[in-house]
């Protein structure tokens, strides 16, 4: 039995330098268990190529695992021969519930949080990392559901994309990203990246224009399709790698079959300067460190000579100095100083009253009695009115 | 009885009976409604600009012309102070002549090098010729720093070349201002010329010298000192490929020490990581303090083994792994590295590991592809961190199956140390090795107690300063072209505020590094930017389209407007006709009388 369009989105980055990877998942009904469980076993897949929890960013609605309906309390499969439990353990969800919605997806994807967001749920690339964006749901012509109530457009992830990666012609360019890989697994998937123009992304979608993507299977203990066709295949791709593997990402994208998937994946290589055989799926999928080896260790003869007792004291000052927490809101300082000199007197005055005012302890009782003297202020000049 | 009131005349009978009272009318039109209707739109019409100015986006202007022009020229220029002093040299050649010869050789050196920092627009250099009979000085334009005749001899040189850090203090007292950079070359001594490069702003050359051309090897030497160690910072290109500066947008770098225990029941090992902290850490940190803000955390992590394979080697004896498998040493699903609490959004964490084996892989060394046994027994990889394997001794032929805890000793916990320090000074680019092997010789360079010697220091600032400036105007720069693109978007003072500190900050910096006076103002010139850039207010998302703006209006003001247009404009038409008929009635009236 086929269920036509998805109902929730997911979402998964991931990029490298720092490799981060990062799921959405979008649920508010029932009959979108798949979606939940095409993210998790993505989720697991890159986990075991190498890639840790803090590189990985997944927004996840997360409540088919204790569904009232879903028959396996705390268990997500995503096979019908339950081997696999995906929600077993280790699973580090950043963004749930009702934090998942478009406007925490790009600020995700723009750096522009709050400044209390802690660095969990932050997308903590540079300028050399490669990032895998995965995101299942439901979605159509240009556009992507998030939660049932939003949506988000192709324009949109393409603006924000475009922020994160200005186009190189200086040597120190902004960027958050060297290379990213957006694969989506929805209806209509092509769609949602057919307006994106900034160089070093790559692109795969379930599905072309006009076509849907398909469940693989329905688990008939659970009652609900478990999977999804394109991520099906492509979990089975990844069944067979290990981290030390170095199959390309052509590979990838060619094993996909139209006939299998009941759509055709497509995928946009425009954007990416690098030919797709060269490049290793584990640059998106695994966690692979550039490393250089160390030749030597810095000596100092003085250091040698550091005789054990000495115990500097004005060092162990310095060290107390250090062990405070540091709140390092200088630019707040350095406007409100400048601020002051630029004011008019009348400006001036009145902040100063407000700062007295602020300054006044009991500011509650003064408030009362003025509400209280206001009674026979009305009552005197009424009967003088009269 | 009711009253009769008389017969009216029936004026009437007066009038012309031919009036019709479509086409003329006998009394003046009334402008009472044409004046009321006319009076309503035209409040509304007046109402118009207010309307239009209450619901306009507020937009804090921004400097987009100012912000241009720091994009397209973002260049600090530090200015280059050096000096040479010619100690005993019985020859006595011309100050000026050598002080061309060495300038020749610096520009030839400097000549393709066009990156941040280098001399390239203002140098200037003395020369000073000190021997026991006379002494002679090119004059530079501002002398108040340079050297004094006399100040040092032939005889303060230690010749048995023993005592490098007390010759390095003798001259540090002698010669140390800030931005001078100099080279001391003193005749006499043994043979040979050895070149040493001091923990300071100085470097001196002992050699004896006689002959002529002995003198341009001499003068190469020198200049090859300035151009490459104290501009260039002992590396070919300078030093940090510009992407990846191991700093975060806040200026702020946590370096996060892990002690691992890969097996603990074969052995736990701890660290005495408090004293290590105070006597080797806060010295580095205190002279980083200028470049970025550094703190300090550590922990010590259990069950902790890494993700890839080694094998025994009997040659070696001992567990060896080889370069390849570095990419895979770090098993990021167990080594659960990123716990900091007091790292902010925006730091940088840089993560240094000390790994130790379980029995079943002890000794662990690792091999290069040279065939070598590494020293070190460590790798870094840029941007993260380093690692370090630390194999407990006696392991090879320990017996003990229950875990035993152990402290790491005071001379490991050293050695560890002075790995990490190599590993920091890496990541930064910078070399450890004692001895820089130039195109005309080799320097020893004398290592410094705080890890960097001042002259990598300044270097390492000037890196830092240019790259921030770099950073802030590319930054600033997508901002200006975002804002521009997103015309309806709200832009809060906050961010306009930021963008003009900013703007200062980096101005500052330029002016500043001019004076060669090398401050954190691009510093916080890039942190500025970039909390402008990352404000969280700019979400093109939720920026105010037309369309909605005309949705939320239109139901208020569309139809009554409409209702009122309509009434004034068939106001004006009746009265136009009603005028048209009083004219024509006056018309025949005139004609008839």
């Amino acid at each position: 039995m086929m269920v036509r369009c998805k109902m929730y989105n997911s979402f998964g980055f991931k990029s490298l330098a720092a490799m981060l990877l990062f799921f959405i998942l979008s649920i508010s009904i029932s009959f979108n268990y798949r979606h939940m469980a095409n993210t998790l076993s993505l989720y697991r897949t890159v986990k075991r190529l190498g890639i840790p929890d803090e590189r990985i960013i997944l927004m996840l609605v997360d409540d088919m695992a204790c569904n009232a309906r879903n028959k396996y309390p705390a268990q997500v499969f995503n096979n019908e021969n339950h081997k696999l439990n995906l929600y077993g353990d280790n699973v580090e969800v950043d963004y749930h519930g009702y934090e998942v919605n478009a406007e925490n997806f790009l600020r995700v994807l723009t750096g522009r949080h709050k400044a209390a967001v802690p660095r969990s749920k932050r997308l903590l690339s540079d300028e050399g990392s490669h990032i895998l964006l995965y995101m299942t749901g439901h979605g159509g012509d240009e556009f992507l559901k998030f939660q049932d109530s939003e949506e988000l457009q192709s324009h949109d992830l393409a603006d924000a994309v475009k922020q994160m990666k200005e186009k190189p012609c200086v040597s120190y360019h902004k960027t958050r990203f060297k290379e990213l890989l957006i694969m989506v697994d929805t209806c209509q998937a092509a769609t949602l990246f057919s307006q994106l123009h900034s160089p070093g992304v790559l692109a795969i979608g379930s599905s072309m224009k006009g076509e849907n993507s398909y469940s693989h299977h329905l688990d008939s203990d659970v009652g609900v399709s478990v999977v999804d066709r394109f991520t099906f295949y492509t979990l089975a791709f990844f069944e067979k790698l290990n981290m030390y593997d170095n199959a390309s990402l052509s590979s990838l994208f060619t094993s996909y079959n139209p006939t299998l998937l009941m759509s055709t994946a497509y995928y946009r290589t425009d954007l990416y300067q690098r030919k797709l055989e060269e490049v290793p799926v584990t640059n998106f999928f695994g966690s692979v460190m550039e490393t250089i080896h160390t030749d030597l260790a810095y000596r100092t003869t003085r250091s040698r000579k550091t005789s054990e007792t000495k115990m500097p004291l004005q060092q162990s000052v310095e060290h107390d100095e250090r062990r405070q927490l540091i709140n390092s809101n200088v630019q707040d300082q350095t406007s409100d100083t400048k601020i002051e000199d630029k004011q008019c007197p009348f400006t001036r005055r009145w902040n100063a009253f407000q700062d007295k005012l602020e300054k006044i302890e009991r500011i509650d009782s003064l408030v009362n009695y003025g509400l209280i003297i206001m009674f026979p202020l009305l009552l005197i000049s009424t009967w003088l009115s009269l | 009885m009711s009253e009769i009131s008389p017969e009216v005349p029936d004026n009437r009978q007066d009038a012309p009976s031919h009036v019709d009272p479509n086409s003329t009318r006998i009394t003046k039109p009334g402008v009472k409604r044409l004046v009321l209707t006319l009076s309503v739109l035209f409040s509304l019409v007046l109402g118009f600009p207010f309307l239009w100015k209450s619901v306009e986006i507020y937009r804090s202007s921004l400097p987009f012309g100012e912000i241009s022009e720091m994009e397209s020229n973002p260049s600090l220029s530090f200015p280059c102070r050096f000096q040479a002093v010619f100690i005993n040299f019985n020859s006595n050649p011309s100050p000026n002549h050598l002080q061309l010869s060495i300038l020749d050789k610096i520009t030839e050196l400097t000549s393709n090098s066009s990156q941040c920092g280098a001399c390239a627009n203002d140098l200037a250099l003395s020369v000073t010729v000190d021997s026991i009979s006379s002494c002679t000085q090119t004059h530079p334009t501002d002398n108040s720093n340079y050297y004094r005749c006399g100040a040092i001899s032939a005889v303060d040189f230690d010749f048995s070349n023993d005592d490098d850090d007390g010759v390095d203090e003798l001259l540090e007292s002698v010669l140390g201002v800030k931005n001078v950079y100099s080279v001391v070359v003193v005749n006499g001594g043994g043979e040979g010329i050895r070149a040493v490069v001091g923990k300071y702003r100085h470097a001196w050359i002992v050699g004896s010298v006689e002959e002529e051309e002995e003198e341009s090897v001499l003068v190469s030497r020198v200049a090859e000192i300035f151009v490459k160690m104290f501009v260039n910072g002992g590396t070919e290109n300078g030093l940090i490929h510009g992407e990846f500066m191991p700093v975060g947008a806040d200026r702020r770098i946590v370096l996060s020490f892990n002690l691992l225990n890969a097996e603990p029941n074969d052995w736990v090992y701890d660290w005495d990581f408090q004293r290590v902290d105070e006597t080797l850490l806060a010295p580095i940190i205190k002279v980083l303090g200028p470049i970025a803000n550094i703190s300090v955390e550590s922990q010590v992590l259990y069950h902790t083994p890494k993700s890839s394979f080694s094998y025994w080697d009997e040659k070696w004896k001992s567990y060896i792994f080889s370069t390849k498998d570095l990419p895979f040493f770090v098993n990021s699903n167990e080594w659960h590295l990123d716990t900091s609490i007091a790292a902010g959004g925006r730091s940088k964490i840089l993560q240094f590991v000390v790994y130790v084996p379980s029995a079943k892989e002890c000794p662990l060394s690792l091999l290069l592809p040279t065939g070598e046994i590494s020293k070190t027994n460590g790798f870094i990889s840029p941007m993260w961190g380093g690692v370090v394997v630390w194999n407990p001794p006696g392991c090879l032929n320990s017996e003990t199956n229950h875990p035993s805890r152990h402290t790491m000793s005071r001379e490991d916990l050293q050695a560890v140390f002075e790995v990490f320090m190599g590993q920091f000074r890496q990541l930064f680019g910078l070399k450890s090795n004692n001895l820089y092997i130039g195109a005309s010789g080799t320097y020893h360079l004398l290592p410094s107690g705080k890890g960097f010697t001042e002259w990598e220091l300044d270097v390492l600032s000037r890196q830092f300063a240019c790259f921030n400036l770099h950073s802030c105007a590319t930054t600033l720069g997508s901002l200006s072209r975002l804002v521009q693109s997103l015309p309806r978007m709200i832009i809060m003072d906050e961010i306009g505020k930021l963008v003009q500190f900013s703007l200062e900050a980096a101005k500052l910096a330029q002016s500043n590094a001019s004076l060669g006076d090398n401050e954190s103002s691009a510093g916080q010139a890039r942190s500025l930017a970039e909390d402008a850039f990352f404000h969280p207010s700019i979400m093109s998302i939720s920026y105010y389209s037309f369309e909605h703006c005309f949705a939320i209006y239109s139901p208020f003001f569309l139809p009554v407007s409409m209702h009122v247009l309509l009434a004034a404009l068939r106001e004006w038409k009746r009265y136009k006709q009603e005028k048209a008929k009083y004219t024509a009635w006056k018309a025949k009236v005139k004609v008839e009388s």
